[in-house]
């Protein structure tokens, strides 16, 4: 207990702010010691308790209230060599420290001179320390509180402290180390020879636990009392009940008013949001998530995170795109949250403009598309029929026809549609030519005959799908009177024109311009261009290229074999016929020669021998050459009395060929005979064009001014199978068999090309060469 | 540019076109040639059926993709190019 000398460990915040407690410390110079917790100072302290022995002398301000205490009041002990073993106390705070910081919580605490207010005093640390310390143990919570300063320095400090339970004594030290230098001063100066006495006194009991009893055994004094007390008591209890002098009275306490409060916050507002992830959803977001890992792991930049994220956002699903992103980034965290923060402010795009989303290449394209199928929606009947296809119509057809009729149905052109546009009005058809690879596309060339009435020419591509507008226009400085298509490059189209100039294009391209022109050749033709045609040349001759190249005919008189090198075309003069006037023939000696060539209009190639070509020429002759040999003709025709528009091969019958003139007739020949085997004349009307159907080798299509025949020489040699006549007012110029229907193309002066289905028409089973070839030889028999 | 102007021109003057419309994406039009109320109307209609179809196909294979849209109904057929940025709807009157 408190006799022991303890020290407590004190902090330097604690002492000062309980410095009254501080009065029973005791410094010991053994040692720090523990004071025990359980220690508690009495509260009904006896008035035994002296002041002087709890040497009261750290406490000043105390000190200074009392009139009994000196500050230096203290017990001097000292053993036999004069040493002072005096017991330190076992606290004394630094006076000066203590006046300074002495704590509000003590401020009434400034008298302290009496018992009485020492006890409030102590009283007033307990409550106040109990108070003050927020972590009041039970110690203090109990009845019995421990007052006593140490206890309430230590457990305060304990609790204050760190609990690594250091202990500073330093501060005590110092204070002590005053106290102890003045001591020994005094020591010093006065009392070195005196001697002293010295009395030990047991110092007074502290009694820090008194617990009375409250029973008294019977063999004590006081039992006789406590009886008497305890029968008195009783009877008071039972006179309580019906007497007058007490009386129940009840009490009622007041009862807090409550109050009641009332909080209104704002209604969680709650929205549902639904999401379907549909499967191509996920597919999206997979995609891009991919896209976007790779891009993570390769660069780690946050300038390529941004140009990644705004590659991201083109497609609605941003949010979930971005929530993948970044779960699958593995930046560092800085750069991961500036992601996050991207893209939300990313999905803010800027609307396209209505006027780019008009010139934009998938407008177009779309426009391109709905075209043709606007157009399909119209012309679907025509182009099924045009494709064999059954149409509705068709069936119903069929079905009152073979009702109806008892004979064989007659064989008719029905007309489908026409390839015509308001470009095209008004202008001749000059040629038209499929195009080798895709047989559903067309070109066709506008360009006059006459000299008199020359514009500027135009080539159309037309497309099937697209009755209404050429696929591509193509103008040309002068009439066009030639095309064809080449078979090896499919989207070359060669055009002869009427003066002369050679073109090529690419149908490809969108360009309007040619991609050769033969108008900067030194050997151009300097008359129309009557025919051209890609021919392939199996036979390499003498250093030529092999491969296909192109030969035109033309008005000066000259078979032009052009080749292609590298942007330029160049004419290589390795086969130049010259058509030579017959001069025999014609009297046409007096005229001046001007010149000694005769144009040439048409020709066609052998169909497999492709050395072999015949050509026709203004006069009417029809001189077979050969590509060997540039001066000379093989073989010359003669049959015809004006000039041959068109010359063309049997594509059956090796032997046989056809021309039609403008002396109204069309001549069939046999190669080998000089003589026509057959003539065909059905008006007397020039005959612009005659070409052999693909199909039959009997048939045959003509076109002259005024009407369109179809003649089966297996059904009549004298007169056409089928013919119709053209609109009044408008010449029939050029004629196209379809290669893989029953369809016929015509082309007139108007600059329309009418598509016409034969209809009910057949030469027979099979190509019919067996029959060609009996015509020809009953013919040539009859003839003998 | 005059190339596309000449285009839309010469699908209105096909046989049997009622009209033409393009949309942008916020179904806002860009080009008409019925009145407005009619225009919003297909516009909005459309646009929910197109996203359906495409939904449609793209469920079934999510790399395929829908290209285009008719309906053909007993009066008109309507045809649908969607794209991501407009539509280009056009309405005809096949039988006319």
């Amino acid at each position: 207990l408190f006799n022991t000398l303890a020290a407590v460990r004190v902090k330097l915040n604690t002492m000062l702010l309980y410095s009254r407690s501080s009065r029973a410390m005791n410094i010991s110079t053994s040692g720090i010691l523990r004071l025990n917790r359980s220690a508690t100072y009495a509260r009904s302290i006896n008035a035994s308790v002296s002041r002087k022995s709890f040497c009261l002398a750290a406490d000043s301000k105390i000190l200074e209230k009392s009139s009994v205490q000196t500050p230096k009041h203290t017990i001097q002990v000292l053993d036999e060599n004069g040493k002072d073993v005096t017991p330190r106390p076992v606290y004394q705070p630094d006076p000066a420290a203590v006046q300074s910081k002495h704590s509000k919580i003590f401020a009434s605490d400034t008298s302290g001179g009496t018992m009485s207010d020492f006890y409030s005093t102590t009283y007033q640390t307990t409550t106040n320390a109990s108070f003050a310390g927020a972590f009041t143990r039970s110690l203090f919570g109990s009845g019995s509180v421990s007052i006593g300063s140490q206890s309430i320095m230590e457990s305060m400090s304990e609790e204050i402290e760190d609990p690594s339970s250091k202990r500073d004594n330093s501060i005590s030290l110092s204070d002590v180390q005053v106290k102890r230098e003045e001591v020994k001063e005094l020591i010093q100066e006065e009392m070195l020879d005196d001697m002293v006495d010295l009395y030990l006194v047991e110092s007074d009991t502290l009694c820090l636990l008194d617990m009375p009893a409250i029973s008294v055994s019977v063999d004590s004094m006081e039992a006789e009392s406590v009886k008497e007390r305890n029968s008195r008591y009783t009877e008071l209890c039972k006179n309580r009940t019906g007497n007058d002098k007490y009386m129940g009275r009840s009490m009622q306490t007041f009862n807090g008013a409550s109050k009641t409060k009332e909080v209104q916050s704002e209604a969680i507002t709650m929205a549902d949001a639904a999401t379907i992830a549909n499967n191509w959803d996920m597919y999206d977001s997979f995609c891009s998530a991919g896209q976007g890992e790779v891009d993570l792991s390769t660069d780690t930049d946050k300038a390529s995170i941004a140009e990644m994220i705004h590659q991201n956002h083109g497609p609605t699903r941003t949010m979930e795109r971005t929530m993948s992103v970044i779960s699958s980034s593995t930046i560092v965290s800085s750069s991961s949250s500036r992601m996050e923060m991207e893209p939300f402010v990313v999905p803010s795009e800027s609307k396209p403009d209505p006027e780019l989303i008009l010139q934009s290449e998938e407008f177009q394209q779309h426009l391109f598309v709905m075209e043709r199928i606007i157009l399909e929606n119209i012309y679907q009947p025509k182009l099924a029929a045009y494709r064999q296809l059954p149409t509705l119509e068709g069936m119903v057809l069929l079905e009152e026809s073979s009702l109806d009729e008892e004979g064989p149905p007659t064989p008719a052109l029905e007309r489908l549609w026409s390839f015509s546009c308001e470009l095209t009005t008004g202008r001749n058809v000059s040629s038209m030519a499929w195009n080798k690879r895709n047989p559903d596309l067309l070109a066709v060339g506008y360009g006059q005959f006459a000299f008199k009435d020359q514009k500027p020419g135009l080539v159309c591509c037309w497309s099937l799908k697209n009755p209404s507008w050429p696929e591509r226009i193509f103008t040309c400085q002068s009439g066009v009177t030639a095309l064809d298509f080449s078979a090896s490059s499919a989207s070359m189209l060669a055009v002869g024109m009427h003066d002369g100039t050679i073109a090529t294009y690419n149908v490809q391209s969108r360009e309007k311009t040619p991609v050769i022109d033969s108008s900067d050749c030194v050997h151009k033709h300097t008359s129309p261009v009557w025919q051209v045609r890609w021919i392939n040349h199996e036979r390499a001759l003498s250093g030529e290229d092999k491969g296909e190249a192109l030969i035109s005919v033309s008005a000066d008189g000259r078979i032009s074999k052009w080749f292609l090198r590298k942007d330029l075309m160049k004419l290589k003069r390795t086969r130049n016929d010259r058509f030579k006037r017959q001069v025999g023939e014609k009297e046409r000696k007096s005229e001046a020669l001007i010149s000694r060539q005769a144009p040439g209009l048409c020709f066609d190639f052998h169909p497999t021998d492709s050395n072999i070509y015949l050509a026709g020429t203004e006069e009417g002759h029809i001189h077979k050459c050969s590509c060997s040999y540039n001066e000379q003709f093989l073989e010359t025709y003669q049959a015809h009395k004006g000039p041959l528009y068109r010359i063309t091969w049997s594509p059956f019958c090796s032997d046989v060929f056809l021309s039609c003139s403008s002396d109204w007739t069309i001549q069939l020949w046999r190669q080998d005979l000089f003589t026509p085997v057959l003539g065909f004349m059905s008006t007397q009307r020039a005959v612009y064009d005659v070409m052999w159907s693909p199909k039959w080798a009997t048939v045959f299509g003509a076109v002259n001014e005024g009407r369109m025949e179809i003649w089966d020489l297996g059904a009549s040699i004298l007169d056409p199978t089928i013919v119709n006549p053209a609109s009044p007012g408008v010449k029939l110029t050029s004629l196209l068999f379809a290669t893989e229907t029953d369809c016929v193309l015509v082309g007139d002066s108007d600059g329309q090309v009418s598509v016409y289905q034969l209809k009910n028409f057949t030469a027979g089973e099979g190509t019919q060469v067996g029959t060609l070839e009996d015509i020809i030889g009953s013919t040539l028999a009859s003839q003998l | 540019m005059a190339e596309v102007e000449e285009t839309l021109k010469r699908i209105q003057t096909h046989k049997g076109v009622i009209g033409t419309i393009v949309v942008n994406a916020e179904g806002i039009p860009i080009r008409t040639t019925l009145d407005n109320s009619t225009t919003v109307q297909y516009a909005g209609l459309l646009h929910q059926l197109t996203m359906k179809a495409r939904s449609t196909v793209r469920d079934i294979d999510p790399q395929n993709d829908l290209t285009f849209l008719r309906i053909r109904s007993k009066k008109h057929e309507i045809m649908v190019a969607p794209d991501k940025e407009y539509m280009l709807i056009v309405i005809q009157n096949p039988s006319e």
